[in-house]
């Protein structure tokens, strides 16, 4: 035998180490579509995901309801389980009205787009984590693909990186592995609009002759061919020129709320133009 | 053969814990990533071969769900174990303190690396996000893990996988 059985377990670590390592260059070299072991994973986690979301909201709201009344008095009880009862129902419709306008909304965007649409519900979002992302609830059954560009009401999101069935994962703008080609709407300045994190973007490459200033509306210019032009990144909120290097320090402000994201549109571009 | 059977399981529902109850538990104001001290138990727990396929498993689920560049965590998962492994061998991995310190060291160092990543890689700077992100979340794994390790010894026992070694050496 060519590895001592007493080595035998250590050579099976070390291999692991270095496939893992070829995955991980492979990976940042060139993004491929999602293979079939990640779509399932996706696959199995969205519904777990949204069930747990669910079930937790539903807790958290007996809690709040419930286990704070507890010693009080009948007449007290019984009029404080009316009254939750009404706000339960006032809830309800509130809700309906507040989604009926988002919808609304998002129909109104779908409408002035000449591009397929697909609408989706977000599913689950790490919030304190490093990468930035949220994963929705369609995939490649209903068409969509890595690649494709996601939008809210409000603007752009992020674009989808990872597809199963029936979710995606969509890298959100503001994470630093994000590049959109954008412009800013006033000067017709052409930069890149890179994600900063919790910090939100940066638009990068935007000579230092400019004159850029904060509540500057940035759109996409549409040269990579991902992002159609013209739809809201973000807006301005510093400029400085303080730094070494020809180009300009310029700190943007997406216009999507990424923490209130509850539906998004997939867009799917013309299979003709590749837009 | 059970380990092998039950891991895939465990582990996708420990990773789906993670991503979403325990980010709700914490208000989405500290990322609770339990998966770093799976490893390191593992790493001062089991076989080679045993620990580096879970080190890998919970990586490529964490890959597959969060991460933004896959094979990320995988690879960073197993050089966490790596360097449990290397602890392991050299000093009596059963203190407390030095589970708490160690935890906390393998967050920090696994949250820095994707920042130069990203920084080198992507020239995307995100350092400002140490102090918000990373610091907090390494002092809440070295917090947990000595609690999480008596648990983790329990669920062991459960599923007999322990290593007959002591973790002691002479």
């Amino acid at each position: 035998m060519l590895i001592p059985r007493k080595y035998l377990s250590l050579a099976a670590a070390a291999v692991l180490l270095i496939l893992s390592l070829a995955v991980l260059s492979y990976s940042v070299a060139r993004r491929s579509e999602t293979g079939f072991l990640r779509k399932m994973v996706l696959e199995a986690a969205a519904p777990v995901e949204d069930a747990v979301n669910i079930s937790l909201g539903a807790v958290d709201d007996a809690w709040k309801r419930y286990i704070f009344l507890v010693g009080i008095g009948d007449e007290n009880r019984r009029l404080r389980r009316e009254n939750t009862a009404l706000s339960e129902q006032l809830n309800r419709y509130r809700e309906g009205y507040l989604e009926g306008i988002r919808l609304q909304k998002l129909l109104d965007l779908r409408d002035g787009l000449s591009k397929r649409v697909v609408t989706a519900r977000v599913v689950d979002h790490s919030r304190a984590s490093l990468f930035k992302t949220i994963l929705i609830n369609k995939g490649t059954a209903d068409g969509l693909r890595v690649g494709f560009p996601v939008l809210s009401e409000k603007g752009v999101v992020g674009r989808i990186i990872e597809t199963a069935w029936n979710a995606s994962q969509v890298l959100l703008l503001i994470d630093g592995n994000s590049n959109i080609d954008g412009l800013i709407q006033r000067s017709r300045a052409q930069g890149v609009l890179q994600g900063a994190g919790s910090a939100g973007c940066s638009l990068k490459y935007i000579s230092r002759a400019e004159e850029v200033l904060p509540g500057d509306v940035v759109l996409s210019s549409g040269l990579a061919g991902i992002f159609p032009k013209g739809l809201l990144l973000g807006v301005v909120t510093g400029a400085s020129r303080t730094g070494e290097g020809l180009f300009q320090k310029i700190d943007v402000a997406p216009a999507v709320d990424i923490g209130k994201l509850e539906e998004v549109l997939a867009l799917i571009p013309d299979p003709g133009t590749g837009e | 053969m059970i380990y092998y059977l039950l891991l895939p399981v465990w582990l996708f529902l420990l990773v789906i814990v993670q991503i979403t109850i325990l980010d709700l538990v914490s208000f989405g104001w500290i990322e609770i990533e339990i998966s770093v001290i799976v490893i390191i138990y593992a790493g001062f727990h089991f076989d080679a071969l045993r620990g580096s396929i879970l080190s890998l498993l919970i990586g490529f689920y964490l890959d597959c769900l969060t991460s933004t560049i896959f094979g990320l965590h995988m690879f960073l998962y197993m050089v966490i174990y790596g360097f449990s492994r290397i602890v392991r061998e050299n000093a009596y991995a059963g203190k407390p303190g030095l589970i708490a310190c160690f935890s906390g060291f393998c967050a920090l160092l696994e949250g820095v690396a994707i920042v130069l990543l990203y920084r080198f890689v992507f020239g995307s700077n995100l350092l400002h996000e140490i102090p918000k992100i990373l610091v907090p979340r390494a002092i809440a794994v070295g917090l947990l893990s000595p609690i999480l390790f008596s648990l983790f010894q329990r669920f062991e026992v459960f599923l007999n996988v322990e290593d007959r070694r002591p973790d002691r050496r002479i």
